[in-house]
């Protein structure tokens, strides 16, 4: 929508023109990043650990790789995992079961981080779907997720879409608030960049994430840090409330995942 | 012995059109300290003892008048003021007016300006639509959110603490084409008047200012038609007489046609994007001491994208009024106003629709009466009720199961009651009580949170009355005439808010929803003390304003960091939100020149404005979005020659205080920027410089036309409108700066005619 404001905005502004600026940032960086995933299929599971960097860096993270990490649940599991190699930490024989609720610990440099995350029952991804939208000239495609919304409310789904297997991903976030218990009918809104936009003959791949509440707050708040600033680009930005507390950055999150791909035709 | 009184009242007029002519000055002759001015219907009211006087009636620009009269009775003289012509009197229309020159110097009133829309025309402006709202916002105290916005802040308030009223009406978003263009279209205006947080009691509602815009009445002598034509709009106005001398119709349209041209290139032929307004008028003299008007706005955007993509919005207002001089030393007007805001958009693919809308919707009852009781004492009280119909954002659609959001209802009162006390020649106080309720009505489950945490929840049944705030608001403005050139003013006054824009953003959006005070949200309370100084100069053609004032807010609303406002936010809005205080303080200075080939004004506004809110930045006080340091604004306006009148505008202002980011770390391969405290950053400052040149054409018998040429931002200032942070495309694995720059030299053509 934001997207759509923009493009309307930039038809009207013949004169408005985008250039690269220097500018003067704040540096307060340095702080934890946890990005914990547990899943519903076989394990074993990771959790990365590293901190965050001053902006004119380059986007290379230093890993932490000393960090004491357990993962337990209400059913009396306890994992104590295992660094890997450039803050990688893998568990050794954690069991998961959807419906169950799972505790992390983290301790590095003294100081102790914890979070919850209860893992949501699975929601099959049925397929894909392109759907069309035609702009003038211009066709885009957008994707639609079919699934079937189970019918108790509070339902949340995480959206990860990758083109051509590119690093850059588009994240989108369903609730049911509004269409509980009906088959899915709303897609995902893909990239009208230029050198970005989904053409015939590209492989799209979604993965579908049933997640948590908090974990459903923390995406949503991520994407729109993440998505265009549109018009104005005054909505105050501010970091996703995490369910890590400690004021770590990033988060730890119980889902269950189903992917699918379509090719564009 | 006290001396029997009689009393000299009536209308005053503008001959040539009937306009009804407000703020005109009374006097009587050998007698200073006596005198008063015509309210906003034209009505004048003046007691004096038993004997003979000379009445003079005056107001810049206008012929002067006088007439004798034997007051051994009461008397009504109305006026017919004629327009002085060139030949007669040279003074060149001011810019921004007292209505006398010098009453600045007399009235208690402080932080008010009023604009006169006749002499706002040749100030340059973007694509050439003159615009009272951004000239408004050339004024000290007064802040643009920025470039393509119509929002503003008066002394650190937030943009919805503005109470915007056209004849009366509350015009809940007063923006097009997202805030490019404001709502009023100045070809159906008479004048604008905004006061910075000192109103009397009669106006109430809001924390921070009222902008009170009147429409013209029309003209009741002879009909005419008036037009003009731009880069982007085009308008027309038609006006005339109902009957004839004693009452009028106005007319007055604009659209937009910029749609016409996309719809030429292929790639637009589909889209819809323009606006239009219609403003109506009509007055009727029922007798000599009754009047009724009808007014009504009606304006749209639409925008929108063959079958895929529609969206539009507007405002409805219409106002019904009774003016009647009940007998002459007391004046009532009665008035019936409705005000409608909603927008509407949807979204249709593959054979799925969606949509969201939502609507604000006010019906008002006023009763306010003028009562002239002696020359000391001049007494305005009165009662307001409104009954707020309000629908939250709301969406429908193909896939559309549940929506948990109903509409809300609450009623406002206010009784009031102000007086105008001229203490002694020198000094004179203006002071009043407002008594607001608000009353939260039945039809909804209410949630009580605290710090977002569901504390109590409580469902009210259709028709039942919930929770009622009261707050008694006093106000009190003095001002004392030092000399013939000086006076000082202090002013107290405290305003309440029961209505809420939600906002995340500083400019504010079609979509940003309104909210009445509920059992979460209580009603914001502002307390505002200033002081201040005016000085004239060179017999008053130069007049030199400071003011400096502290205010104080309570209950602020913001959102979260990182709330969730999307459509399904799964959540009651209301556990979105967070509360806490603001403070401003600020120096605001005016210095005009009112009279000469050139006329103009400078304005300077220091100031600073700051929230407080649990939750946000470790409950520290950090700097409002719109705490713009220094803001200058340097209007100027020279006549060449009787046919060529030039005009420049410089604007330079503070950068917002904004959120950059202070670092940056990888999730799942995906650059996350990271944030700290909020609007711990600056924009760059903002300037610019407009110019414009006005050449009127020869009059032929009744025609007359103009040509307006200007250029936006003569210097091609790069003014950052946003700045955006991304991976580099060009050097993977690091990141930039972008930085979007709107509206570099933009030239301007408009043709107005009247005839």
């Amino acid at each position: 929508m934001k997207k759509l404001f923009y493009l309307t905005c930039l038809s009207i502004l013949f004169a408005s023109c985008e250039k690269e600026v220097d500018l003067d940032l704040d540096n307060k960086s340095g702080t934890l990043v946890i990005e914990g995933n547990i899943t519903d299929q076989p394990g074993p599971y990771y959790v990365r650990i590293t901190r965050s960097v001053p902006f004119t860096n380059t986007n290379q993270s230093p890993p932490v790789t000393d960090a004491f990490i357990t993962i337990t649940d209400t059913q009396g599991q306890a994992d104590t995992l295992q660094h890997l190699a450039d803050g990688r930490y893998q568990t050794n024989n954690l069991h998961t079961v959807p419906g169950h609720t799972y505790n992390l610990f983290v301790k590095t440099a003294g100081v102790s981080y914890t979070a919850q995350s209860t893992m949501p029952a699975a929601v099959d991804l049925e397929g894909l779907q392109q759907d069309p939208v035609k702009m003038g000239s211009d066709t885009y495609y957008n994707i639609l997720p079919i699934f079937t919304d189970p019918a108790p409310l509070g339902n949340r789904y995480f959206f990860i879409l990758t083109v051509n297997g590119h690093t850059k991903k588009i994240l989108q976030t369903i609730s049911d608030n509004v269409n509980n218990g009906l088959v899915n009918q709303r897609s995902i809104i893909t990239s009208r960049e230029e050198d970005e936009e989904i053409k015939v003959g590209d492989r799209v791949n979604v993965e579908m994430q049933s997640v948590d509440e908090r974990m459903y707050s923390y995406y949503t708040a991520l994407v729109q840090i993440t998505a265009d600033r549109g018009p104005g680009g005054s909505v105050t930005p501010a970091n996703p409330p995490s369910n890590i507390n400690s004021g770590a950055l990033g988060y730890f999150s119980a889902h269950t995942t189903r992917s699918s791909s379509i090719e564009i035709r | 012995m006290a001396q029997q009184k009689h009393t000299v009242n009536g209308i005053i007029k503008d001959r040539r059109n009937g306009e009804l002519m407000i703020g005109v000055t009374v006097r009587i002759e050998g007698k200073p300290s006596v005198g008063t001015a015509s309210n906003e219907y034209g009505f004048y009211s003046l007691s004096l003892p038993k004997g003979n006087y000379t009445l003079i009636i005056s107001y810049i620009g206008y012929d002067e008048q006088r007439q004798h009269v034997q007051l051994d009775k009461n008397a009504r003289i109305d006026w017919l003021l004629e327009q002085a012509t060139e030949s007669k009197n040279n003074l060149q229309e001011v810019l921004v007016s007292s209505a006398k020159k010098g009453k600045n110097l007399s009235n208690a009133q402080m932080g008010m300006e009023t604009l006169d829309i006749k002499k706002i025309e040749k100030l340059p402006v973007l694509f050439g639509e003159k615009d009272v709202m951004k000239t408004l916002q050339l004024l000290p105290g007064i802040k643009s959110s920025g470039e393509g916005n119509s929002g503003f802040s008066v002394r650190g308030g937030a943009t919805d603490q503005n109470l915007i009223l056209l004849d009366e009406a509350t015009v809940y978003n007063a923006s097009h084409l997202l805030g490019f263009f404001s709502t009023f279209n100045s070809d159906a205006l008479k004048d604008a008047t905004i006061i910075k947080g000192n109103s009397p009691a009669q106006y109430g509602g809001r924390l921070s200012s009222v902008m009170d815009i009147k429409m013209k009445d029309g003209n009741n002598q002879d009909y005419s038609l008036a037009g003009g034509i731009g880069l982007i709009s085009g308008r027309l106005s038609a006006e005339g007489p109902i009957q004839k001398g004693r009452s009028s119709f106005i007319v007055s349209g604009r659209r937009t046609y910029a749609d016409l041209l996309l719809q030429s290139s292929e790639d637009f032929k589909d889209s819809k994007l323009y606006f239009y307004d219609l403003n109506v008028k009509a007055n009727y003299e029922i007798n000599q001491n009754n009047r009724i008007y009808l007014s009504g706005y009606f304006g749209r955007d639409v925008l929108g994208f063959g079958d895929t993509f529609g969206t539009d919005w507007g405002n409805t207002t219409a106002t019904l009024r009774w003016n009647s001089v009940i007998n002459s030393r007391l004046f009532s007007n009665t008035s019936i106003i409705y005000s409608n805001y909603d927008y509407k958009l949807n979204f249709s693919s593959s054979g799925n629709d969606f949509g969201l809308n939502s609507q604000i919707k006010d019906w008002n009852f006023k009763e306010d009466f003028s009562w002239f009781a002696n020359p000391k004492h001049n007494v305005r009280f009165g009662l307001q009720s409104i009954y707020h119909t309000i629908a939250p954002s709301r969406v429908s659609g193909t896939s559309v199961s549940s929506y948990p959001k109903s509409t809300r209802y609450s009623w406002e009162n206010a009784l009031y009651i102000n007086d105008e006390f001229k203490a002694t020649d020198r000094l004179t106080i203006n002071y009043g009580l407002r008594l607001s309720a608000f009353t939260v009505m039945g039809g909804d489950t209410y949630n009580t949170y605290n710090n977002g945490v569901l504390t109590d929840s409580l469902t009210l049944a259709k028709g039942k009355l919930g929770k009622t705030y009261l707050n008694p608001e006093p106000r009190i403005t003095a001002n004392y005439r030092i000399n013939d050139v000086s006076s000082v003013k202090a002013g107290y006054s405290r305003n309440t808010q029961n209505i809420h824009l939600l906002s995340n953003s500083s400019g504010g959006r079609p979509t940003d929803q309104w909210i009445g005070s509920s059992y979460t949200v209580k009603p914001e309370i502002a307390d505002q003390v200033s002081i201040g100084y005016s000085r004239n100069f060179h017999d008053n053609d130069y007049e030199v304003n400071v003011e400096g004032y502290y205010k104080q807010m309570q209950n602020q609303i913001d959102y979260k960091n990182g709330a969730d406002i999307t459509f399904d936010a799964s959540k009651d809005i209301e556990s979105e939100l967070l509360f806490g205080k603001g403070r401003a303080y600020g120096f605001e200075l005016i210095a005009k020149k009112k009279s000469g080939n050139l006329t103009g004004w400078i304005s300077y506004t220091l100031s600073k404005t700051e929230r407080k809110i649990d939750g946000i930045n470790n409950n520290n006080w950090y700097d409002a979005s719109l705490d713009k340091t220094h803001d200058v604004s340097v209007v100027a306006t020279y006549q060449l020659t009787p046919r060529w009148s030039l005009s420049g505008l410089f604007l330079y202002s503070t950068g917002n205080a904004v959120t950059f980011p202070t670092g940056k770390y990888e999730l799942s391969g995906q650059t996350v920027f990271q944030y700290s405290e909020r609007n711990a950053d600056r924009m760059p400052a903002y300037h610019r410089l407009d110019l414009s040149a006005t050449y009127e054409t020869k009059k032929k018998k009744r025609f007359q036309s103009s040509w307006t040429f200007g250029l936006y931002n003569v210097y091609g200032r790069e003014n950052a409108y946003t700045f955006s942070f991304e991976d580099d495309p060009d050097n993977p694995g690091t990141t930039r700066v972008m930085q979007t720059s709107l509206f570099r030299w933009v030239p301007n053509i408009t043709y107005n005619f009247k005839f």
